[in-house]
């Protein structure tokens, strides 16, 4: 039986008058894919931000491989990797020393070789020595997505980890998805075109009016998209 | 960018020759304002994009998913800013007394005040960078929040100990002036390290 390695009860999260998030419950366990959908607008990367401990939430509970997350909880951070749609990456500095300052923060071992395997993996070992800044959005996203799972982390939040990714490029991020999985990686991933990972998710969660109004995981899935159309037209009168 | 700092240095340095190759005043009374001025102006743009450009590059987040303590940036950040700080007012120090033919004083004392007083307003410009790294008109803001505090703290001090020695007093007469500035660096430095945590919270 796989263990549970993020569980989240009643996470609220406002800014000032706004609330975004009202209850969120849910329950992740080791090696699941779980992609979050919902409207634009709707906390998708708010709640990413808050399970990945970079935003701590109003109120709730947050449990991630079984330690209770506070504001000094630093060292679970080690087992996290998140990309974001903004690639934490320096313009001034070039790939290779991105990587490199990003080895130093997580004390990376034998950082050279996982830099140089790393690189070649996504395509990119060509450019090392280039900056970041002359790169295009497809390899900022490419390297973004490096420094993620560069420590290799066991949990890996993907926020739209397709987008300005050409064919090949996808079909790259599918396959080192697929290896880490294999691997007993865990990935949470907010997108917004379903035909992306329909067939590499085993559970989907719907994110609508601060909570996480369904969730479907294996046979269940084919229902998501008559949910899912539900929800937006309950969102929208 | 670096370079820009220094230039500004020399520029403000260039402009109060000017002034006084016009209208006559004793250097030695305003040797010690003249430099803090340059000290000062040119070291603070050099503080408004220490936490604003994480901010603007999205790097901020980086920082934060990473095993580090928030502290540990915070004196990253302020040892570097005192690096290119320090190194900015060593070069205005030697224009200076190339621009302006005053008495070079006790130079080891003159060094100690400028490093402690430099501590100071740094450190606390770099807090005053992080709290206002997310707001629309930083490079106003910083100026504006850090000007007040400093001046009733760490500038009288500084500036009047400065003066002193360049009227020929040695450091055990500016004693009192260098407690009180220590004073106020170590008060910063803890402020820094107490609230990195809550300022860089998203």
């Amino acid at each position: 039986m796989r263990d549970e390695i993020l569980f989240a009860k009643n996470i609220a999260k406002s800014f000032g008058a706004l609330n975004v998030l009202n209850s969120i419950n849910l329950s992740i366990k080791r090696g699941d894919r779980y992609t979050l959908f919902g409207s634009n607008g709707v906390g998708k990367t708010t709640l990413v931000k808050i399970l990945s401990t970079i935003m701590p939430a109003d109120s709730g509970e947050l449990i991630l491989f079984g330690k209770k997350i506070n504001r000094r909880v630093k060292d679970i951070k080690n087992f996290i990797g998140f990309m974001s749609h903004e690639s934490f990456l320096y313009n001034e500095l070039t790939a290779w020393e991105n990587l490199n300052f990003y080895a130093d923060l997580y004390s990376i071992n034998e950082k050279e070789k996982k830099i140089e395997d790393i690189l070649k993996e996504i395509g990119l070992f060509h450019r090392s020595y280039d900056r970041v800044g002359t790169f295009s959005r497809g390899m900022r996203q490419r390297l973004s997505l490096a420094r993620a799972i560069l420590h290799s982390p066991e949990l890996i939040f993907l926020d739209e980890p397709y987008a300005g990714l050409d064919i090949k490029a996808q079909k790259m991020l599918n396959d080192i998805i697929r290896r880490l999985n294999n691997e007993g990686k865990t990935f949470f991933f907010i997108i917004h075109n379903i035909a992306e990972v329909f067939n590499i998710t085993n559970k989907i969660g719907i994110l609508s009016q601060g909570k996480i109004v369904y969730e479907f995981e294996g046979d269940e899935k084919k229902n998501f998209t008559d949910k899912y159309q539900e929800v937006i037209r309950r969102e929208t009168n | 960018m670096i370079n820009s700092y220094f230039i500004l240095s020399l520029m403000i340095l260039a402009s109060f020759r000017f002034v006084f190759s016009i209208v006559d005043f004793s250097l030695t009374d305003l040797a010690s304002p003249i430099l803090w001025i340059t000290f000062f102006f040119a070291g603070l743009f050099s503080l408004s994009p220490t936490y604003k450009r994480e901010v603007e590059q999205g790097t901020k987040d980086g920082l934060m998913i990473a095993p580090i303590s928030l502290s540990s940036v915070f004196f990253g950040k302020l040892m570097s800013n005192l690096l290119v700080i320090i190194c900015l007012e060593m070069f205005s120090l030697v224009i200076f007394f190339v621009f302006f033919p005053v008495q070079i004083p006790d130079i080891t004392a003159l060094l100690f005040l400028i490093i402690i007083g430099t501590i100071g307003y740094v450190t606390l410009g770099n807090v005053i960078s992080a709290i206002s790294a997310n707001l629309k008109q930083s490079e106003i803001m910083i100026p504006v929040l850090l000007v007040p505090v400093l001046l009733f703290t760490i500038i009288m001090s500084t500036v009047s100990a400065t003066s002193l020695i360049f009227s020929g007093a040695n450091i055990i007469v500016v004693l009192d002036e260098i407690k009180f500035i220590l004073a106020f660096d170590f008060a910063f430095l803890a402020l820094g390290y107490l609230l990195i945590d809550y300022i860089l919270e998203p």
